[in-house]
């Protein structure tokens, strides 16, 4: 293994490490305020949001640009799990549809 | 760790392992090509874990740009698992350093979604989110090496593969509305991502849309007490 590539991995392992680690290691020995929990809790979703809809609507090379093949398997995907709350179900309709898409687009 | 949490976090991971393998496969067949040996690979996924951060390293890589720049570009990458480390700590009271370090070490943006997607089942259950997270990373490492052996016989664009993780974010993304005002939260962070990546290079906009909606959920319980 070349002493590069181990740098390299290491480097890059420690930088990941670090923001995963310190709040999970010591916010938890902290009484965190009520506002703090509560502005906490929107996290998942803002943060969801934030991964979901720039996919619908900017290109590979990052230029705006509203996306149909993603957009257009999305919706179904959204109307499923709204309905019928199955995680892996959702991914397969997912894969199938942009499959299935991609013959038609 | 072999209790009844581990198996049920385990089971849990099973759609994170589908969106994963197509990916992780992807992931080896870049590496090899980008001159990274198999074991290389295997332990970029053991010790680095972090899919975009591993592609883009990968992209550096083969454009001949040296470990320091890499490093810093992943740095960025992933400060957004901040805020995901700090949203879990109120789940985590009364653990062990050691526990937490193992639990913080595997933490994902696709493990985090769905260690939410259920939140009374990962309080103060560690083994459960071990489960859960050690299952997602078996199936990243697993996925990395075996595209970098065997990568080339599969086209990885093909039977809906690029669209495995964005169904999903999507569905996680839905199982978390349970309210009317959660449905606010993700148009006004939907919306302003777009905005922030619009805005800034690099993916900021993830960290900043959490940012933004932590501060709107702070000022909304202040000026909800102020009315008490």
């Amino acid at each position: 293994m070349r002493i590069s590539i181990l740098i390299l991995i290491l480097g890059m392992g420690i930088v990941t490490f670090l923001p995963r680690f310190f709040p999970m290691a010591f916010l938890t020995r902290w009484v965190i305020p009520e506002r703090v929990r509560v502005g906490l809790g929107y996290i998942p979703i803002a943060i969801l949001s934030a991964i979901v809809f720039p996919i619908l609507f900017f290109n590979e090379g990052g230029k705006v640009e509203i996306q149909p093949h993603y957009l257009l398997s999305a919706i179904p995907v959204f109307i499923f799990t709204w309905k019928v709350k199955s995680l892996w179900a959702s991914v397969i309709l997912g894969m199938l549809v942009y499959w299935g898409l991609g013959f038609v687009l | 760790m072999r209790d009844a949490g581990f198996k049920d976090g385990a089971r849990a991971a099973l759609p994170i392992v589908l969106g994963y393998i197509p990916v992780a496969v992807a992931f080896g067949v870049l590496a090899r090509k980008a001159g990274l040996t198999t074991f290389e690979t295997g332990l970029m996924s053991l010790l680095v874990y972090a899919g975009a951060s591993q592609f883009i390293a990968i992209e550096m890589i083969s454009k001949g740009i040296s470990w320091f720049p890499i490093v810093i570009a992943t740095f960025f990458i992933n400060l957004r698992h901040l805020l995901m480390s700090s949203t879990l700590s109120l789940y985590f009271k009364k653990n062990r350093f050691r526990t937490l370090s193992l639990l913080s070490a595997q933490l994902t943006d696709e493990s985090f979604a769905v260690a939410m997607s259920n939140t009374s089942k990962i309080s103060n259950r560690p083994s459960y989110l071990f489960g859960l997270q050690m299952t997602s990373q078996l199936a990243w490492i697993g996925g990395s090496i075996g595209g970098a052996l065997f990568g080339r016989l599969i086209d990885h664009k093909d039977y809906g593969i690029p669209f495995a993780l964005s169904s999903l974010f999507i569905c996680l993304l839905v199982i978390q509305i349970k309210k009317v005002r959660h449905l606010w939260v993700m148009v006004i962070a939907g919306i302003s991502s777009i905005l922030f990546k619009w805005a800034f290079p690099g993916n900021w906009y993830i960290l900043l849309t959490g940012l933004l909606a932590l501060g709107i959920g702070m000022a909304i319980e202040t000026a909800r007490r102020d009315k008490r």
